[in-house]
C-alpha cells in the first residue's frame, strides 16, 4: 500500500495548472479520489464464472417475480380471494398454521436455525466453485444444506461426494451427488461437532469406498 | 438495452452484468474486502435489481441505482457476517468483518463507482501506470524500470491519465442515494 501523499502532490499529480488554486472541498476531493485509488476493490475484478452464477441466480429469483406486471397483477388477482372468504378461511388458516409450526418444532427439536454453518473453499480442481452450509439437527441425525456453485458435471463414472472428518482424519460420508448450482440435502448419523471439517471430493464408480483424495471443496464447520 | 431490462426482456440481464457488473463488484468489494462476499452481493444486486425492474427508471443512470442496490445488498452481508461465529479468535483475520464491526463509511462508497467508471474508460496501459503509483505506492522511475518503459513516457501517460481522472471526477461527494 502506497504511503499517504501530500495535498500538494496530489494537486500536481491531478489539477495540472490550477494546482495551489482549488478550493478546499476540491482538495478534500483529491484526497477521497486518492484514498480510492488505493483501495485493491478498484483493481480487483470479479471471476469469470460470476456472470454464469448472476444469471443462474436471476432465473431462480422467484417466478413470479420475472413476470411482467401485467402478469403478476393477473396472477395477484387469482391468488386473492374476495374479502368475505379471507375472512372465513382466517382463524382456520391460522390454526393450521400454528400446528404446522409446532409440529416442526417438535419435529426437529429446537426450530429450524442452523446448528452448525461452514463456508466452503474451492481447490485447485475447481476454481471457480464456492459453497456454504447450513447443518441441522433432529431426530435423524444432521441435515446438510450444501448451498454450492460452479461444480463442473463430470464425465460418466464419477461423482461428488461430501465428508466430514475429525481431527484424527477419520473421514464419514455424507452424501453424493452429481453437478451442482443450488441447494443439495445431505444427511450426516456423526456430529459436527466433532466431525468439524467438511469437504467435497471427486469420485470414481471403481468399488473403492475410501476418498480419493481429489478434494474440490474444503471448509471448518462452526457452531451456529 | 435498459427498456428491455426494464420488460425483463430475455438477455437483458447479461447485457446489464456486461456494462456494470464491474462497477457493482467494486462497491460490494469496497464494502466487504472479501471476494468471495463480493460475488455474493454482486449476484443479489442483480437479482434485486431484476425484481424491481419495472420501477427502473430509464431516464436515470443505471450505474447509481445499481451501485444503490449494490451497497445495500452488500451491507446486508456485512451485517450477516458480523453476526457469524468464526470460530477461535486467533484463527480469524483481523479485517474479518466478524470482528470489524463499523459500518462501511457511506461516502467513499458513493465515490467508488465514480472511480471505477472513471478507471475503466482509461487506456489500459495509462491505466497500469495508475494503479501502480496508487495501490502500489511506486514512483516514476520505478514503474520506468518495472514495465521496462523510458521514465518520460511514464510521466507522460501518468499526466495524461491524472488529468482525465481529475476532469471527470469532480463530483465525488455526490451521494447515489
Amino acid at each position: 500500500m502506497n504511503e499517504r501523499r501530500t495535498n500538494e502532490e496530489l494537486e500536481a499529480m491531478f489539477a495540472g495548472d490550477r494546482a495551489g488554486a482549488l478550493e478546499p472541498e476540491e482538495v478534500d476531493e483529491l484526497a477521497l479520489l486518492a484514498d480510492v485509488l488505493a483501495d485493491p476493490s478498484m483493481w480487483t475484478e470479479p471471476g469469470a464464472g460470476l456472470e454464469d452464477t448472476v444469471m443462474q441466480a436471476v432465473a431462480d429469483a422467484e417466478p413470479d417475480a420475472g413476470a411482467s406486471p401485467e402478469v403478476r397483477a393477473a396472477v395477484a388477482r387469482r391468488a386473492s380471494p374476495p374479502r368475505w372468504r379471507r375472512w372465513a378461511f382466517s382463524a382456520a388458516g391460522i390454526a393450521a398454521a400454528i400446528a404446522v409450526v409446532l409440529g416442526v418444532v417438535v419435529a426437529t427439536e429446537g426450530g429450524s436455525s442452523p446448528d452448525f454453518n461452514a463456508q466452503l473453499s474451492a481447490s485447485a480442481l475447481a476454481p471457480g466453485a464456492r459453497a456454504s452450509a447450513t447443518i441441522t439437527r433432529n431426530n435423524a441425525g444432521f441435515r446438510v444444506t450444501l448451498d454450492a456453485h460452479g461444480l463442473a458435471a463430470l464425465p460418466a463414472g464419477e461423482y461428488y461426494e461430501a465428508w466430514l472428518k475429525n481431527a484424527a482424519g477419520t473421514l464419514v460420508p455424507i452424501g453424493t451427488f452429481s453437478s451442482s448450482d443450488g441447494r443439495i440435502t445431505l444427511w450426516s448419523g456423526v456430529s459436527p461437532k466433532d466431525f468439524p471439517t467438511l469437504t467435497v471430493t471427486i469420485e470414481a464408480t471403481d468399488n473403492n469406498q475410501a476418498s480419493s483424495g481429489r478434494k474440490v471443496l474444503v471448509g471448518a464447520v462452526h457452531s451456529g | 438495452m435498459l427498456d428491455a431490462f426494464r420488460r425483463r426482456e430475455p438477455g437483458a440481464v447479461r447485457a446489464m452484468y456486461r456494462e456494470y457488473g464491474r462497477l457493482v463488484y467494486a462497491v460490494a468489494h469496497r464494502v466487504l474486502g472479501r471476494h468471495d462476499l463480493a460475488e455474493d452481493a454482486v449476484q443479489q444486486t442483480f437479482v434485486n435489481a431484476w425484481r424491481a425492474a419495472d420501477r427502473f427508471d430509464v431516464d436515470r443512470d443505471p450505474a447509481a441505482w445499481l451501485a444503490t442496490i449494490a451497497k445495500r445488498a452488500a451491507v446486508d452481508i456485512y451485517r450477516r457476517e458480523a453476526r457469524r461465529p468464526a470460530g477461535a479468535l486467533g484463527d480469524v483475520a483481523t479485517n474479518d468483518p466478524a470482528v470489524v464491526t463499523l459500518p462501511p463509511d457511506v461516502d467513499k462508497l458513493d465515490a467508488v463507482w465514480h472511480v471505477r467508471r472513471a478507471i475503466d474508460t482509461l487506456p489500459p496501459e495509462e491505466a497500469a501506470i495508475v494503479r501502480l503509483q496508487h495501490l502500489d505506492g511506486m514512483t516514476h522511475t520505478e514503474i520506468s524500470d518495472k514495465l521496462g518503459i523510458a521514465l518520460g513516457t511514464v510521466k507522460s501517460r501518468s499526466h495524461r491519465a491524472h488529468r482525465r481522472l481529475g476532469e471527470l471526477l469532480g463530483h465525488l461527494r455526490e451521494p447515489v442515494a
